[in-house]
């Protein structure tokens, strides 16, 4: 990402590149201050401005690279870069990030998932990755449904074999093509996905050590639901501290070509 | 220390390279060739060339490896010619994908809203 | 005209496994004999008080369980949740008890009549 920067640099110093000092070379100077203006409050983070104007940079690079893939690019939480893209493309982003030059993300750190059943696809994927060389991190979110598989990243990324498992464990997204898919965090015989929106508070079955039998037993759970309606809308404001509070993300413009 | 014999790179599973000039050479010109066979006006292409331009003509310009070193600034030789041959891959693997052509498909209305938007009321 | 209202109408999915209603069918078929075969062998080693006549009737009974359905996809991800638990089961990871969770034997049958509903509560 830095040397992104770099290579965005040159072409304004292209002075330095004759003088035998390659553009890669060109370190960005610090001159303007780095922390958000607006921001006073000790207690919140200050987004850090010149990774913010870099990470949109390379949002925009990484867009520009893969226009076939890439929905949206946007940032969220003042600083984080996040690559909404299509999940037939899963594969091909995530090894641009891992092997291209001004890139490099080699470090795999996180693979999740939330289920928003209101959806079309209702399950959203995301892969958070790591670049050791440029120092920076990036979010991949791609979203499924229940039947829809999703190419497992197990190729590329060695550590997304167990990352996956449990995605495939909590939620129940088929990953094709990975090595070893199976249960990761639940029991044997357990029944459901665990993480799953309409999976009940108690789960479907209930275990219990039956003295006559002289083993454990799985039997299935039933819990009154007449009570469940919950009235959630109060008179009053809930959060008033978050009522001017900025939108979650930020989309970044890509421009189309032609 | 110039001149000394490099022993280790000080990196887990990274050997030290024999002929440096050589192998980077190799890689960069099997990239270039990759590159070739990609549409001209497609961006990962013009981004690719563009540095492995300007880093085979550092190395071009320079004899010794601390000099190609600092001048790439992009770690060992060692790693840069993982680099290469990472890019080498990737770049085989994106002339069957063609990441440059239009997008694929949009996303399903509402998908990417957050907070996640209310369902349609249905009867 | 008519093709185009069908491809509107029909969504293009990405295959679990399958393509085709025959593939489906036949996998199912493979799983089931899978267990078929190995259910001697679970008897011995999970050394539960049943026959191997009583497993073949209780398989059945589980592939039965789900022979309305007609979608490739759901076939094959139970299929592929069928395979996931033979094998939990022949390598031993689940316990006697777990796999006897399949017979229910401690499961209380559901009140019907009135009678009963009141006695046991539930209305």
């Amino acid at each position: 990402m830095a040397s992104l920067l770099r290579q965005l640099a040159r072409t304004v110093r292209p002075s330095l590149v004759r003088n035998g000092v390659c553009s890669t070379s060109v370190l960005y100077k610090h001159t303007e201050s780095t922390e958000a203006p607006g921001e006073t409050r000790p207690t919140v983070r200050k987004p850090d401005l010149l990774a913010r104007s870099q990470l949109k940079d390379f949002g925009k690079y990484v867009a520009e690279c893969l226009p076939k893939y890439i929905q949206k690019v946007q940032i969220t939480a003042g600083d984080e870069l996040e690559l909404l893209i299509v999940p037939e493309g899963v594969l091909p982003v995530l090894q641009f990030l891992k092997d291209h030059h001004n890139a490099q993300f080699a470090n795999i750190t996180d693979i999740t998932a939330l289920d928003v059943p209101s959806r079309e696809y209702r399950f959203e994927l995301v892969y958070n990755l790591l670049s050791l060389r440029f120092n920076s991190r990036i979010r991949v979110k791609t979203y499924t449904d229940e039947l829809t598989p999703i190419d497992s990243a197990c190729d590329i990324y060695k550590g997304a074999n167990w990352y996956e498992r449990e995605v495939w464990d909590m939620y129940g997204v088929f990953f094709a093509n990975h090595p070893d898919l199976r249960r990761i965090l639940t029991d044997y015989g357990f029944e459901g996905h665990p993480q799953r929106k309409d999976f009940p508070l108690s789960g479907y079955v209930e275990v219990r050590y039956d003295d006559e039998k002289k083993r454990v037993v799985v039997e299935p759970l039933e819990l009154a639901q007449e009570f469940r309606r919950f009235e959630l809308s109060a008179p009053w404001e809930q959060f008033p501290n978050f009522r001017n509070a900025p939108p979650a993300a930020e989309e970044i413009k890509v421009e189309e070509k032609k | 220390m110039a001149g000394a014999i490099k022993k280790t790179t000080g990196l887990t599973g990274l050997a030290v390279a024999k002929h440096p000039h050589h192998t980077l050479g190799v890689l960069y010109g099997k990239i270039l060739r990759t590159l070739q066979k990609m549409p001209e006006e497609a961006a990962y292409r013009k981004y690719t060339e563009e540095i492995i331009c300007e880093r085979a003509e550092v190395l071009k310009r320079n004899s010794s490896v601390e000099g190609v070193e600092k001048q790439i600034k992009c770690g060992q030789v060692e790693e840069l010619i993982v680099q290469a041959e990472n890019e080498l891959i990737l770049a085989r693997k994106m002339l069957t994908w063609k990441p440059w052509e239009p997008l694929l498909k949009e996303a399903p209305a509402n998908q990417w809203v957050w907070p996640p938007a209310k369902p349609p009321k249905t009867g | 005209m008519s093709s185009h209202a069908i491809r509107a109408g029909t969504k293009q999915v990405r295959p679990i496994l399958s393509t085709d209603r025959h593939e489906a069918r036949q996998r199912v078929l493979n799983l089931y004999k899978a267990w078929y075969r190995q259910l001697p062998y679970i008897v011995k080693q999970y050394d539960i008080p049943k026959s191997v006549d009583s497993l073949k009737q209780k398989l059945r009974e589980e592939f039965r369980k789900n022979d309305h359905l007609q979608d490739i996809r759901v076939i094959d991800m139970l299929v592929v949740k069928g395979q996931m638990e033979l094998k939990e089961t022949v390598n031993f990871w689940k316990q006697k008890g777990t796999f006897m969770s399949y017979f229910k034997d401690t499961v209380e049958p559901k009140p019907k009549d009135f009678l009963s509903k009141f006695l046991s509560g539930h209305n």
